[in-house]
């Protein structure tokens, strides 16, 4: 078996250029998938940690009517905070329409009270502890965007309480975050969760509630529907899968091109030396043994090229997970969390599964031409004839 | 005819023993003159647009301060179309559809017909005596008439203004400038009142022109052609059923 | 000469087939590559183009400025003539018009009066003139989940979502409950005739498909529109010319500064799609460069078989006194015709599964549990030029390289050693 080996390696090499074209060309094959899987493993855990971090953090208790799609539905769907939540690790969230008019224009806004000494969100909710004549605002890029707002400027925004008395008041933008959550932004005002209960009349009210993520067997409340992790990330697992069977089809399909360079190189091998094999199977070597030299053959060129992926490779994955991949605005038409920059995470698991896999299929592909020899006549062999 | 001398009396009698009334008192005449038990009013709103302006007639019969029923009579694609309004119910009906729809909450608040009145707006026609307590806070000349400036604070929690701010004719106990008020004290909406004119025995603001203050626009403008007072109205009118006629 | 070696070609299917082959798969596979990633990378582009931005969009200025609340009360006044001039200036976009409307859809109950009631997003499109592409733009007709397409007036189609939520079905009355162009209430009956699944979220969650016409005359706006998308006539968005196109149009606008004067934009100015149309661009261009120099080794790799397998042959044409260069040549010409059928052959190959990649797409809604879906369920591949370029450079080009190489060595061959290495 040794020997096969070295031998193999030994006429690998000596086959000079070709080979390494193969295996440049494999090589390529492990880069590009673990490139890919990377960034798209990279996506998943920003996007998770983000979206839980900002928004969903240990899971969410929402009041029996809530209903995050239907507006209408808000001016029920609140209630005074379970008294059990009253915690650190719980951070209520009041939820009301309003209407702004930025610069006489009238606009739709959904106010959310938060806490601004709450700890459970990401969010830089301590902005809001300002103390003043106006209502102080934390607003994402792209509600600031689409209302026209920088921080400072002023706006009114008028409500209704909870006895359905018009009010108004001018609000201030205090801080515009950065954030890739775009559920935690687009038209949405974070207002100090006190102010809102007061400016709806609703004392110690609440919509939802967000525990952290040490909160362990969410008791369940009346009133009140407990949604999980698994719950709310429910679309972004969705389309997680989609882009993994988007990116393993472009994959497969590389890699299926570097494949038909080593059956190409096999093909080719076995026929510019079948005096080799027709010699060393008159000196006794089997016909197995012969194919199992020339499948190691084949199957060295995936040993090779890990060693060429790595040479190359190496850096250019590392390069590629310090800089990140900067992903359009536009992605946040979809709803989910994505970061302008993705960072590719690369497993141990995610390199070596590719090696392998790549490995199986070179050993299969080189395995294929050497059954020819299987029917090889020695003698003709020798004298150069393939039959 | 009784009536019709009584009510002269009244104000001479207010204007020889007090020379300032109380705000109450102010406010319970200008309800005596805005508010009546029933009225049946057809009027014209123009509705001044980013575009154009448009002018739409109506015929409303009203009942007390909570029921009401609108008939659009003018330009051609709004005539027929009614809505009821029943305590906080509104319904509305057009012809083309056939249908009756009811407008939740929320549709309340929608402006009406592309106006700067909300369907509440439109529909309040609130007993401000009933309502507030007033507060006489200054006197103002408007449009060369001495005025009383009334502060307005509500006594009860389900009001959608808080508190108005109400220019009162001194001579004709009529509103000729109101101004709406958030909770927080920002100004909403100002109306302004004009072309009085007397029918019976009192005084009414045949041209109101309404402007919320928060958005830019030039407001819109109701202008009263007819309306009569107190007259009968016919039980049937107030109902679902009459929707479809 | 030419005839001879093709002759030579077909006879000896050592020399034919094997090569075609593996050239032929090469280029399929990067075809089918190459259509692959094009139709990923442009399906967000398509989308955006598809539901909202067109390829170019025209409205007023003051629309542009308010685009996301659908202010209808900015619409393009005109639009038939608009649209007849933008038509006859570019025949090489197809103009439609769109109305998008906020609502409540309220479903009655026997009596004629409101059983359920809901907030419903609008779209208006020309479903019912003879020839309209809107509902195949929309993949409208594939996605519909009961019930069939409109096919009169009246009749309009729900999102799936939204009538279960509504407890309707196909063959229900519902009334729409809107604001005219100019603000007033405006209510239309319509038949709902079917059910939609978009596979975009937000329109999924309530939204409602009708007849452009219908729309027009519920809300008032006979002869306008509220957008006026134009489309290349072979769907794809091409940037450049988009461009041109807008700066045209706008130069020639009268009087630039009034809020309800015309402005278009291109798909690149809206939606921040600038950017991402770079990233895809480059993409593609990476992703099929690997691919290409792939292939050319793969390739190279086929000439150095072939002329190795000749090697007794051209020994024999050279002992017999023929010219290396005129072996070379023909050799050379031999390859070209190898990579022109095998590039050929390759490109129908690996069109047939980009084709049917491009039409049907692979659907994994199955994969998808009950999530509510942001986007697409169906990835779809997209065939373009550049699909059949990039089949043809390395094919052919990497096939007679390869010879080329191999073929040096016709060169390097000692004619008085002839006899001795032919000596079998």
């Amino acid at each position: 078996m040794i020997l096969s080996l070295k031998l193999a390696y030994r006429n690998l090499i000596g086959a000079g250029l070709r080979t390494w074209l193969s295996v440049i060309v494999l090589s390529m094959s492990y880069v590009v998938i673990i490139w890919m899987q990377g960034f798209l493993e990279g996506w998943n855990q920003q996007a998770r940690r983000d979206t839980i971090e900002q928004e969903i953090g240990g899971g969410q208790y929402w009041h029996a009517h809530y209903d995050p799609y239907d507006s209408l539905t808000l001016k029920e769907s609140h209630a005074p905070a379970p008294a059990v939540l009253q915690s650190e690790n719980t951070a209520p969230i009041l939820i009301a329409q309003a209407t702004i008019y930025p610069q006489g224009r009238m606009q739709s806004v959904v106010l959310k009270g938060i806490d601004p000494a709450q700890s459970v969100l990401a969010l830089l909710t301590s902005a809001l502890a300002k103390k003043g004549a106006y209502l102080p605002v934390l607003l994402g890029e792209r509600a600031a965007k689409s209302a026209n707002l920088r921080v400072g400027d002023q706006v009114t925004v008028r409500w209704r309480d909870a006895h359905g008395t018009y009010d108004a008041r001018e609000a201030q933008v205090v801080h515009i975050m950065d954030t890739d959550v775009p559920t935690v932004d687009a038209g949405t005002f974070w207002v100090p969760l006190e102010d809102l209960r007061s400016m709806l009349q609703m004392p110690r009210e609440a919509t939802l509630l967000v525990v952290d993520e040490t909160f362990n067997d969410p008791p369940s409340l009346t009133g009140w529907v407990f949604r999980d992790q698994t719950f709310l990330l429910e679309d972004f697992t969705s389309m997680m899968k989609m882009e993994r069977v988007s990116s393993a089809i472009m994959y497969t399909i590389l890699l299926a091109l570097a494949l038909l360079a080593i059956f190409d190189t096999q093909v080719l091998s076995i026929f510019r030396r079948r005096r080799e094999i027709g010699t060393l199977i008159a000196l006794g070597m089997t016909r197995g043994g012969v194919i199992r030299l020339f499948t190691i053959e084949g199957a060295l060129h995936g040993v090779l090229a890990v060693g060429v992926a790595a040479l190359y490779g190496v850096p250019l994955l590392i390069w590629q997970a310090h800089v990140g991949l900067s992903m359009p605005e536009v992605v946040d038409n979809y709803g989910m969390a994505i970061a302008s920059t993705i960072y590719p995470a690369y497993s141990v698991r995610l390199v070596v599964g590719t090696v392998l896999l790549v490995m199986a299929a070179v050993t299969l592909i080189s395995y294929l031409p050497t059954r020819r020899i299987a029917r090889l006549n020695p003698t003709d062999a020798i004298r150069g004839k393939l039959s | 005819m009784k009536k019709q001398l009584l009510i002269p009396f009244a104000l001479l009698t207010c204007g020889a023993f007090a020379q300032t009334p109380s705000g109450h008192s102010i406010l319970e005449k200008v309800d005596a003159n805005m508010t009546s038990e029933t009225s049946i009013t057809t009027s014209k709103m123009i509705i001044h647009g980013r575009r154009v302006s448009r002018t739409i007639e109506s015929r409303s019969w009203s009942t007390g301060a909570d029921n009401a029923f609108t008939e659009y009579l003018a330009p051609a694609r709004e005539r027929g179309t009614k809505m009821l309004k029943l305590g906080d119910r509104l319904w509305m009906y057009s012809p083309d559809t056939d249908r009756t729809i009811q407008l939740s909450g929320h549709m309340l608040r929608q402006s009406v017909m592309g106006s700067d009145l909300s369907y509440e707006d439109m529909m309040d026609d609130p007993r401000l005596a009933q309502i507030y307590a007033a507060e006489i806070v200054g006197t103002e000349a408007v449009e060369e008439r001495p005025c009383w400036v009334l502060q307005l604070t509500a006594n009860e929690q389900d009001v959608a203004y808080q508190s108005r701010k109400l220019w009162v004719d001194q001579e004709r106990y009529v509103p000729v400038r109101e101004e709406l008020y958030a909770k927080g004290g920002k100004l909403l909406k100002r109306i302004n009142l004009s072309g009085f004119k007397r029918i019976d025995e009192r005084w009414y603001p045949m041209r109101m022109v309404f402007k919320d203050m928060l958005k830019n626009g030039k407001g819109t403008e109701f202008i009263v052609a007819t309306i009569e007072f107190n007259a009968e109205i016919p039980s049937h009118i107030l109902t679902k059923a009459a929707l479809r006629r | 000469m030419i005839r001879f070696l093709i002759k030579g070609l077909l006879r000896d299917r050592s020399r034919s087939l094997f090569p075609v082959m593996v050239v032929a798969i090469g280029v399929a596979l990067t075809v089918l590559l190459q259509s692959w990633i094009n139709g990923v990378m442009s399906d967000m582009i398509r989308s955006n183009a598809n539901y909202s931005t067109g390829h170019i969009k025209l409205t007023t200025r003051a629309y542009a400025a308010n685009e996301e609340q659908n202010p209808n009360d900015l619409a393009l006044l005109d639009a038939g003539p608009l649209t007849d001039r933008l038509q006859k200036k570019y025949p090489g976009l197809h103009f439609v018009s769109r109305i998008r409307f906020g609502g409540l859809l309220d479903i009655p109950d026997e009596q004629g009066e409101t059983r359920e009631q809901a907030p419903v997003a609008g779209l208006g499109i020309d479903l019912l003139s003879p020839g309209s592409t809107e509902a195949d733009r929309l993949n409208i007709r594939k996605s519909i989940i009961r019930g069939r397409m409109p096919e009169k007036p009246g009749e309009v189609l729900v999102s799936e979502d939204l009538a279960r939520k509504l407890a309707v079905g196909p063959g229900r009355a519902a009334t729409v409950l809107g604001s005219t162009m100019y603000g007033s209430m405006a209510m239309h009956n319509f038949t709902i005739v079917g059910t939609v699944r978009f596979g975009i979220a937000a329109m999924d969650r309530g939204a409602m498909v009708a007849d452009l016409d219908d729309v027009r005359r519920m809300l008032d706006m006979e002869d306008t529109a509220a957008e006026l998308l134009g489309y290349f006539d072979d769907g794809q968005y091409r940037d450049t010319a988009a461009v041109r196109i807008v700066a045209e149009v706008n130069a020639a606008v009268d009087n630039p500064t009034d809020e309800f004067a015309p402005v278009m934009r291109a798909l690149r100015d809206q939606n921040d799609l600038a950017e991402y149309l770079d990233l895809a661009k480059n993409m593609t261009r990476i992703i099929s460069g690997v691919f290409v120099v792939a292939m050319s080794i793969v390739l190279w790799n086929l000439g150095l078989i072939a002329g190795l397998r000749r090697y007794g042959e051209i020994g024999v044409r050279l002992a017999i006194g023929e010219q290396k260069g005129h072996i070379y040549c023909s050799m050379l010409l031999e390859s070209v015709a190898v990579g022109l059928l095998g590039t050929l052959a390759g490109i129908a190959v690996g069109l047939i599964p980009a084709w049917y990649l491009q039409e049907y797409g692979v659907d994994i809604g199955a994969m998808m549990d009950n999530s509510s879906m942001m986007i697409s369920s169906v990835m779809r591949a997209q065939i373009t030029v550049q699909t059949f370029l990039i089949g043809f450079v390395p094919g052919l080009l990497s096939t007679v390289l390869g010879t080329a190489l191999a073929g040096t060595g016709i060169y390097r061959r000692q004619t008085s050693q002839l006899f001795k290495e032919l000596e079998v």
